[in-house]
């Protein structure tokens, strides 16, 4: 059976491209307008994905993802409005899965969508013992990095980021999420390590660490690591 | 022949009367010692009657002339005098932009010309005022402020020796340009009371008009430098208007005219074109987008609504999330990085402490800017180096490079100097680089643009080194 997806979209323009759209793509598509209606249809048809507009004439969305992580973790995806980081850093910490900033082109969107779907079925599935991409294997069982078959040494808090980043590929995750999984609560105030350790990761594991392709920026936010290729 | 030399020796000393008198006395002791019968006025031989009338006339017509040659002089050194006292004056006012500036240097030339103590009073509020006077010293009993006023408002002088108020202890003088009174002139009477030699008064006068007119002229300056400001304002305002309704409509006509003709006629186009229309709706949708963040970017600076979130990072963080974003502009071009060209590769990254997304917008629309100004294809160079206190980040490109004349002006808004060779459909609004400038300056930082050795441009931003 195709994935079910439930918009949660006030405005009719966008939920008329996204219907064309997500259509086309063969998901089945439950609309909603207001956050009221979006959760009752989410408890009550159990989606296996939520695209969430932040903007809801009736109740803040925030409170959307944090009604909906009370019960499941039915993978969320955020439609922002441009230069809104606060609101974004927001609903990931919230738990939210990713966001897309408006305007944005639906290529975009669908390989989000994808990736989110993704994720969700590797979860159930659990990440498999060895990650790879580009020239990077990461063996998680010996606790193993290489590059190019060439064994890197990366020190613990090095390796720890990695995992956490690998244990959650191509999803966002905020500074804070991230301090907290690799240095534990009481250090989220502390970007500059995370910056720091993420700048020598990429020193070892990226061809140019000025252009980087696996472990990604996402200004104002956080990191990302891209596994594509 | 000596008697009438010295007549004339008495005339150039001497006053008119004299001098007349010398004349008769050397008449009568030439007559006394010189004709027969001496030591005695009377006279033997009438014939000296004759010899006596002609000295005499002689005498006369010589003291008279000489005298009056001794008048000349002395009048034209008090002309010269007169005519130096203001061409110092109009010296010293020429160069002076502020009102009361000009009318303290006035009054201390004043002083220095005339021997006497001299104060300008300028009004405050339209209204006369002691307080704004051009000397520290008030020499005038604060009582007489109302006849100083009574001067402004008639613009007659009164005081000391005036139809006027005349038990005062001061000679009051308006200050009277060409359309109205700026202040009051005060001088108080010299010991030898000189001032009121009707030479000095006129002088006086003169000085005070002389006052007056500078006062006019930098009041007028200012009157003009105010409205060429604003001036520039409302030419901004209309910029604005010109570069919105251009800039956004001209996007949205493609659109729309794209958008209908799919609608009305998408059956009969050949999927080519139907493809054309649909990338050009897409395209300027985007562009359409740019625009608007752009404006809304440049409103919440100018509104003072941008607040810095400021941290510290490293420099090749923010560069390779903007060159992620910039990948599908730059397609193919050659980028180099070189962020630490002045350190050895093995040290920690340069860290900056700056608000990322805000420099990473600064580097975005640089980036922008090269990739739609040069050749297709030629190479862009990012670069940073760390000086004594600043860390330098460079945007080189190699492409017409930059007018000479307008590298500050390529900062200012609106301007599109150089975007005149460049198509109608790359243009931005000219926002980006007031952007840029806006954002550098905020964290306290320099941007400029400079020619590059070899051919291009060279955007270059200096942040400050603080400590976070």
């Amino acid at each position: 059976m195709k994935p079910l997806i439930l918009l949660i979209e006030d405005d009719a323009q966008i939920r008329r491209f996204l219907r064309a759209a997500l259509d086309a793509e063969g998901y089945r598509l439950q609309e909603t307008v207001t956050a009221e209606e979006g959760l009752a249809q989410a408890a009550s048809r159990q989606p296996d994905l939520i695209l969430l507009d932040l903007g809801l004439p009736d109740r803040d969305g925030l409170e959307v993802i944090q009604k909906v992580r009370e019960w499941g973790k039915i993978p969320i995806l955020v439609l922002s409005a441009r230069g809104q980081e606060k609101d974004k850093i927001a609903a990931l910490d919230l738990g939210a899965d990713d966001y897309v900033a408006k305007p944005f082109a639906v290529g975009e969107l669908l390989a989000r969508i994808r990736a989110a779907l993704r994720r969700s079925i590797a979860r159930a599935d659990g990440t498999g013992p060895v990650m790879r991409f580009g020239p990077v294997e990461v063996d998680l069982e010996k606790r193993v990095v290489r590059v190019d078959a060439q064994e890197v040494h990366l020190t613990p808090n090095e390796y720890k980021l990695l995992q956490v980043l690998i244990q959650h590929a191509g999803k966002v995750l905020t500074q804070r999420q991230l301090l907290n999984e690799v240095w534990g609560p009481q250090h989220t105030e502390q970007a500059q390590y995370l910056r720091v350790y993420i700048a020598q990761l990429r020193r070892k594991l990226e061809r140019n660490p000025a252009r980087p392709k696996y472990l990604q920026t996402e200004p104002g936010v956080g990191y990302r690591l891209v596994p594509e290729e | 022949m000596i008697y009438l030399g010295g007549v004339v020796a008495v005339a150039m000393r001497c006053s008119r009367w004299i001098s007349v008198t010398v004349s008769f006395l050397s008449v009568a002791a030439f007559d006394f010692f010189c004709v027969p019968p001496y030591l005695t006025f009377a006279v033997s031989d009438y014939q000296y009657v004759f010899t006596f009338t002609g000295m005499l006339v002689v005498a006369l017509v010589i003291s008279t002339q000489t005298a009056r040659l001794r008048d000349h002089a002395v009048h034209s050194a008090v002309r010269e005098a007169r005519t130096e006292a203001l061409y110092r004056l109009s010296s010293k006012l020429a160069g002076e932009t502020r009102v009361f500036e000009a009318a303290r240097a006035a009054a201390a030339l004043a002083e220095e010309v005339f021997g006497a103590r001299v104060v300008m009073f300028l009004p405050e509020d339209g209204k006369l005022s002691f307080r704004r006077r051009t000397s520290d010293l008030l020499p005038v009993p604060p009582s007489e402020e109302s006849i100083a006023q009574w001067v402004f408002d008639h613009g007659h002088k009164a005081g000391l020796r005036t139809d006027a108020h005349s038990d005062a202890t001061a000679l009051y003088l308006p200050l009277r340009g060409a359309r109205e009174t700026f202040g009051v002139l005060a001088v108080l009477p010299d010991p030898q009371n000189r001032i009121f030699a009707p030479e000095q008064q006129h002088l006086l006068e003169v000085f005070a008009g002389q006052t007056a007119l500078a006062i006019e002229r930098t009041l007028s300056q200012r009157s003009a430098e105010e409205t060429r400001v604003h001036m520039r304002t409302e030419q901004m305002r209309s910029s604005l208007l010109s570069a919105m309704s251009h800039d956004l409509r001209t996007p949205l006509a493609s659109i729309t005219g794209a958008a209908s003709t799919l609608r009305s006629q998408g059956d009969r186009l050949p999927p080519e074109t139907k493809r054309e229309l649909l990338e050009s709706i897409s395209d300027e949708s985007d562009r359409l987008s740019r625009l608007v963040g752009n404006l809304l970017d440049m409103t919440r600076f100018e509104s003072g609504g941008v607040e810095l979130r400021r941290d510290l990072y490293p420099l090749e963080e923010i560069v390779g999330t903007v060159l992620h974003r910039m990948e599908p502009q730059l397609v193919g071009r050659a980028v180099s990085t070189g962020l630490a060209e002045n350190l050895p590769s093995e040290d920690l990254p340069i860290m900056v402490f700056v608000d990322d997304v805000l420099l990473g917008q600064v580097l975005w629309n640089l980036l922008e800017n090269a990739a739609k100004y040069t050749p297709p294809g030629s190479p862009l160079e990012l670069a940073a180096f760390k000086q004594e206190d600043a860390v330098v980040i460079e945007v080189r490109d190699r492409g017409p490079g930059v007018p000479p004349g307008e590298e500050e002006r390529i900062f200012e808004k609106f301007y599109r100097g150089q975007s005149r060779k460049v198509p109608e459909n790359v243009r931005g609004a000219g926002l980006g680089l007031p952007i840029c400038r806006a954002i550098v300056q905020a964290h306290r930082g320099t941007i400029q643009a400079l020619a590059r050795e070899g051919g291009g441009t060279i955007f270059r931003i200096a942040l400050p080194i603080e400590s976070a």
